[in-house]
């Protein structure tokens, strides 16, 4: 089939920035909850 | 949590099915053949990105007025999930263009005014990231966020004026080239599915942005004693 | 009203700051000259290329100008902390915004006229003919210009980086009035009437739209 190629293309690229996007949100929400987490464990012991 | 999850997934769904719909139950179009169905996810793409655009205003005006922290969260959130939309229909634009019309890109009217909109948002996030001081940041961006969105229609207006001025090559369709009923239908459900996604990323991010303004008044917290 | 005569007196500081030294418009007007002779090394254009291109170019190299110009704008401000004092002394901060804007449409209007014959000789353009709507255009193309500039060298002065974020954010900001008065200029000079009263007309309601908004918003960006 004609162009097949670019639709195909046109579909991973723009899905794929929309999940990378995505998985950049997800793991810095990850590690930042981890960061959180260990910041309000240290926060009771200080008191 | 759950309720997070299940937008995405139902975002994820409608995106599949939208897609499916583009292949199989729209009509192939005559002149350009298989290459046009990138349009529904083209086009849709773009109308969700405006969409996240005007949200940012919004978003922007409720906190120069009200200056509450989460309406800089949405504001952020919906600007870098707009770029992100904008980026997405400027790649797909050229790759569609270039087997169809033979060239990569073109000034033309619309792809060079959605160019000069990604740089406006780009601006407004660079912006951002030279302020340190949380209110300040929230306040600056939010005021060039609202100049940016009030620029938007002139930039439309004008760079399709002076396009007629000096006619290119319309690519990708000029706006109501009238829609035969069926490819209406998925074209609409894709627009319902990007907004959808749009919607999901944009509540991710400000999820985010809500966690990392909880973690910077905590280290400062922390620091103080 | 004491809009109008805060403006007024601020204006004046602003005018008699600047001549003063000059440093600005010198500098301003021999940057403009040097970006017009490269971009005709760049381009190395022929007669008619000129008269097709050079507008463009023009306004072009007047925007770069810009850019650099109104930095200095609220910097000036920061290093003696003058800003607060002027907040104190006015009732509406808007005066202050005014007094600049006009200032420096003055100063890139007086910029654009010193390089105007500049401009005529080396890229073989009739200025003279139509050169009442070229002032016009030239007017309202500075002032739109002015505007923008002025409120986000009020938002540049407060970030980091600021010499390379001012044109950051100014330059897609104002694409409507490079756009605009560019083809203006190039029909002036071909005699295109048509072209005149629309672009005119858009400039008008681009120096509207964000005169009002500055006016809206302009404490905001002066707050503390």
């Amino acid at each position: 089939m004609k162009n097949l190629d670019s639709v195909f293309a046109a579909y991973i690229v723009g899905w794929g920035v929309f999940f990378v996007f995505y998985l950049t949100i997800a793991k810095r929400t990850s590690n930042l909850r981890a960061e959180l987490d260990r910041l309000k464990s240290s926060l009771p012991r200080a008191k | 949590m759950t309720k997070r999850i299940i937008l995405g997934a139902v975002a994820i769904l409608l995106v599949i099915v939208a897609a499916y719909a583009s292949f199989f139950i729209a009509p192939q179009e005559r002149t350009m053949g298989l290459i046009q169905r990138i349009f529904y996810f083209h086009a849709a793409t773009a109308w969700a990105g405006e969409m996240t655009f005007f949200v940012c205003f919004l978003a922007n005006l409720l906190y120069v007025w009200k200056r509450q922290p989460k309406y800089d969260w949405l504001g952020v959130s919906s600007a870098e999930v707009g770029l992100a939309c904008i980026t997405v229909v400027l790649i797909t634009g050229p790759i569609w263009a270039h087997p169809v019309w033979g060239i990569w890109w073109t000034w033309d009217a619309r792809l060079t005014s959605t160019f000069v909109l990604w740089l406006l948002y780009v601006s407004y996030l660079l912006l951002r990231t030279l302020i340190e001081e949380p209110e300040r940041r929230a306040l600056l961006s939010a005021l060039f966020g609202i100049f940016a969105f009030l620029d938007v229609p002139l930039v439309f207006f004008s760079i399709r004026w002076w396009r007629t001025q000096h006619p290119q090559p319309v690519i990708m369709g000029g706006s109501g080239s009238g829609l035969d009923p069926t490819m209406s239908k998925v074209f609409f459900f894709s627009v319902l599915a990007m907004h959808v996604l749009a919607a999901f990323l944009i509540v991710e991010r400000y999820v985010l942005e809500k966690m990392k303004s909880e973690f910077d008044f905590l280290a400062r917290e922390v620091e103080a004693q | 009203m004491s809009l109008f005569s805060n403006a007024a007196v601020l204006l004046g500081k602003e005018l008699r700051t600047e001549f003063r030294s000059r440093e600005l418009l010198t500098t301003t007007v021999v940057f403009i000259l040097v970006v017009l002779i490269l971009f005709s090394f760049a381009i190395s254009p022929t007669t008619e290329e000129s008269r097709e291109f050079g507008p463009g170019l023009l306004w072009l190299a007047i925007l770069f100008a810009a850019s650099l110009m109104l930095q200095p704008c609220f910097l000036r401000e920061q290093t003696n902390d003058t800003l607060s004092s002027l907040r104190l002394a006015v009732s509406d901060p808007f005066s202050i915004f005014l007094a600049k804007l006009i200032a420096n449409t003055l100063f890139l209007l007086l910029t654009e006229l010193i390089m105007l014959p500049f401009f005529a000789i080396f890229y073989n353009v009739p200025v003279l003919p139509e050169f009442h709507w070229l002032l016009l255009v030239l007017f309202l193309g500075s002032l739109g210009i002015s505007i923008a500039g002025t409120a986000l060298s009020a938002i540049s002065a407060q970030a980091r980086m600021r010499e390379l974020l001012l044109p950051l954010l100014l330059l897609p900001l104002l694409t409507p009035v490079l756009v605009v008065s560019a083809t203006v200029t190039v029909g002036l000079f071909e005699r295109e009437p048509i072209v005149k009263g629309k672009g005119i007309a858009f400039l008008a309601v681009f120096d509207v739209v964000f005169l009002t908004a500055l006016w809206l918003f302009g404490e905001y960006l002066l707050e503390e």
